[in-house]
């Protein structure tokens, strides 16, 4: 697991307040919306919000964000190929 | 069998379409479309986004929302000179858009806030129109006017009032165009509802206010017939994939109106333009009517007014059926496919005998209202009598020194309670999935709900939720705001938006009890509880499921002491409310709550009216309205004749707007004793909501 997924496990916990779960027991695999993990279409706002304002992707087209939120390791691959601040 | 109609006897209407009737339908014939760019407030973006703005409003030195209500009370109460008997408006705005400018500007004065409340707005128009009665305050997000008219209804049928002005009234602001921009339901391109390439909503403001009465008027200008409400209890801000709660409104809006189907002529659609919103909608309308009538929305003219969308398109309803004019879905050009329904491409003019108005918002809240041709069809039968008053099954509360038991004790001991209870111990009983999101006022009212049904001991589960709330979500409110600032205005929070409504609190009720019925939260300052149980005992009939009624509110740092005057800048924060499952069935030895009256100008006739033999009277007194709360209660004790001990229960709960729901469990708690603390020779007891309002609610044992 690269930084950026351990990262973005972080920021999961923090912005959706899913304070029953720690990093390791998310499954960067495992299906993010509609989940385990109870996140719904609201969550994904804030989570749209959250990349956009922390790694500069913005993400405002429903097709494009139902392929990048499918799992969590999609959304790290996405951010990678596509943040101006992650240029290394 | 009692038969009563409710006419529209007067139409006031402001919306991005025009600032009166004439100058609305104009634009409904022409199908021309009042959304374009925002210009009412600077905006960080570089585009601003295509919004439905009032223009060529005369500003007044109140908030925009106040102004707003008055000018269309003007044009409603234009030709009565009579006060209305009531005035019921729903809003969701307030005067946050002042607010939110006083906070940009580092304004600390609490005078600056003054009508930030929901309850000003009502209470500004029922000064203006010298009415003394029931100035009420509807919050249910985008259903707010559709639901204040729902109640204005009711309260008409069953001869209460004779003459009710009644509406809806939102203004742009800060909150709701960041606040749906940030949900990404804003069309860049400006709302084409049920158009294929329909991206979303144009955030809008307006109002419309109809004064309804039940004395014929010379010239009545339509009916209002029926009405239905219903909660989703689905999700705090999406609809039901299949509109099962839209269906229910209309479903019950026409059996309460005794229509069918095919006695309908036009149904105006919510029609947002979200893609959801549209697509739930068409399934609704498909499974209720074989073959639907002709029907639009006006959103993509009018743009999504809020909580003045229900009332607006209650008027348009009233011109549709004035003028045999049918609006058009103004913005479609390509109907959805998927969405099986063709709305109306172009304005129609045929005779309209009837109309079906949906309005529905988050929360899950639906209404669906059923407006008539004058004198066309019978007036529909209802049950006439309803026993007075509510049985109380179950009851609950939280201050600042715990839950039920805890507070009680230290209330009979004469020991204080304020202060504010831990998220953490209001949240102990809640399962952690349904509150991660949630913040203290959803956390207070769904905990209060909880332990209220825990007590009641029944498996009733309540069906029908009447919230009272004097602030609301504050900490949203507040959350939201300082993000938004705080990131040039990039980077608010959508969960934030969500909880913000007024009525997210029992919405999330709704989903834990998977309560479908009439769910409507009331905002009426320190008298919040006792709206809350006026408009219970309003909308229950003797058939009518158990019920919660509660009002809660959140002590907010910030925000508390700017915007109520009774919180002194250093006093410590206290907060909580009560809860009551109840019933209309009278059941021999369980306690009654009955409101005896709410008055918003008190007259020496509401003293008599309140007097009786009472063992306790609990009086609230707010302390910013100390004196005048004082001279109430020494004229209503000078119409007793037995001298009742008096508790200022404000004294131990602290300064709260709920606290008088407090003070109402208090009432129970004590007559359910067996051995009281006071001598109970009646075994009655009275509480008084004293100050800038009155009101009175006996509690007796059946």
């Amino acid at each position: 697991m690269d930084d950026l997924t351990a990262k973005l496990k972080e920021k999961l916990i923090e912005i959706l307040n899913l304070t029953d779960v720690t990093p390791d027991e998310i499954d960067e695999n495992a299906q993010l919306v509609g989940g385990e993990l109870g996140i719904d279409s609201i969550d994904v706002l804030e989570m749209v919000v959250m990349v956009e304002k922390d790694y500069g992707v913005v993400i405002n087209n429903k097709e494009i964000g139902e392929k990048v939120f499918s799992t969590l390791a999609a959304l790290s691959n996405y951010i990678s190929e596509n943040s101006p601040n992650l240029s290394s | 069998m009692n038969s009563t109609k409710v006419y529209i006897s007067g139409l006031g209407i402001l919306s991005a379409l025009g600032n009166d009737i004439k100058a609305t339908e104009q634009a409904l014939r022409e199908n021309r479309s009042g959304i374009s760019p925002l210009q009412l407030f600077p905006v960080q973006q570089q585009s601003p986004l295509p919004t439905a703005e009032v223009t060529n409003l005369t500003s007044t030195s109140l908030p925009r929302t106040h102004t707003l209500a008055l000018a269309a009370a003007k044009q409603a109460m234009s030709c009565s000179p009579a006060p209305p008997d009531a005035v019921i408006l729903g809003t969701t705005t307030g005067g946050i858009l002042t607010t939110e400018q006083q906070l940009a500007a580092g304004e600390k004065n609490p005078d600056k806030y003054k009508y930030h409340g929901l309850s000003t707005v009502a209470q500004t128009v029922a000064e203006q129109y010298e009415c003394t009665g029931k100035a009420f305050t509807v919050s249910t997000a985008c259903s707010s006017g559709a639901v204040a008219l729902t109640l204005a209804m009711r309260m008409l049928q069953a001869g209460e009032v004779t003459t009710v002005l009644a509406g809806g009234v939102d203004s742009l602001c800060y909150l709701t165009y960041y606040g749906f921009h940030s949900l990404q339901l804003v069309d860049q391109e400006g709302s084409k509802p049920f158009d294929i390439k329909r991206q979303g909503m144009s955030v809008g403001e307006g109002s419309a206010l109809l004064l309804l009465t039940t004395d014929r008027p010379e010239k009545p200008l339509a009916e209002l017939s029926g009405a239905g409400l219903s909660c989703d209890a689905y999700h705090a801000a999406a609809p039901h994939p299949e509109g099962a709660g839209a269906y229910l409104a209309m479903h019950d809006a026409l059996q309460d109106g005794q229509l069918s189907t095919e006695d309908i002529d036009y149904i105006n659609l919510h029609g947002t333009g979200t893609p959801d919103n549209d697509l739930a909608e068409s399934k609704a309308i498909r499974r209720l009517f074989p073959t639907p009538p002709p029907l639009s929305s006006v959103k993509g003219a009018t743009g999504h007014s809020l909580a003045a969308s229900g009332a607006i398109e209650a008027a348009i309803a009233t011109i549709a059926i004035q003028s045999g004019l049918l609006p058009a879905n103004t913005g479609l050009q390509q109907t959805d496919p998927e969405l099986h329904l063709q709305p109306l491409i172009q304005a129609k003019e045929q005779p309209v005998a009837a109309v079906l108005s949906n309005s529905f918002g988050f929360g899950g809240n639906n209404a669906s209202l059923l407006l008539t041709k004058a004198d066309l069809f019978p007036a529909p039968a209802h049950t006439a009598s309803k026993s007075d008053g509510l049985t109380i099954l179950g009851k609950s509360c939280i201050t600042g020194a715990g839950k039920l038991a805890e507070s009680m004790a230290s209330l009979l001991q004469n020991k204080k309670t304020g202060g504010q209870l831990s998220t953490k111990e209001i949240s102990a009983t809640l399962p952690g999935k349904n509150i991660r999101r949630l913040k203290r006022y959803s956390r207070l009212a769904l905990a209060l709900a909880n332990d209220a049904f825990t007590d009641s001991g029944t498996k009733q589960t309540p069906e029908n939720i009447f919230m009272g709330t004097g602030w609301g979500a504050l900490s949203e409110t507040y959350d939201f705001l300082k993000k938004l600032r705080e990131t040039n205005e990039q980077f608010p929070s959508p969960i934030d938006f969500v909880g913000s409504v007024h009525n997210s609190a029992a919405g999330q009720i709704a989903i834990l009890f998977n309560a479908q019925g009439a769910n409507i939260t009331s905002s009426g300052g320190d008298y919040s509880f006792e709206q809350a149980l006026n408009t219970a005992e309003s909308m229950l009939s003797n058939s009518s499921p158990a019920a919660f009624v509660l009002s809660v509110d959140e002590g907010h740092p910030e925000f508390s002491t700017l915007f109520d005057p009774s919180i002194e800048q250093a006093a410590e924060l206290a907060d909580g409310g009560g809860c009551f499952h109840l019933t209309r069935e009278q059941i021999a030895g369980k306690v009654q709550m009955h409101s005896l009256c709410y008055q918003h100008k008190a007259t020496a006739d509401n003293f008599k009216k309140i007097a009786g033999n009472y063992d306790l009277i609990l009086a609230g007194i707010p302390a910013a309205y100390r004196e005048e709360g004082e001279q109430q209660l020494t004229d209503c004790l000078q119409e007793m004749e037995n001298k009742p001990p008096v508790l200022r229960y404000r004294e131990l709960t602290g300064e709260f707007a709920s606290a008088s729901a407090v003070a109402a469990v208090m009432a129970v708690h004590l007559l359910e004793q067996e051995q009281p603390l006071y001598p109970l020779e009646n075994k009655r007891i009275l509480l008084l909501g004293l100050g800038n309002t009155l009101c009175a609610t006996s509690f007796s044992i059946l």
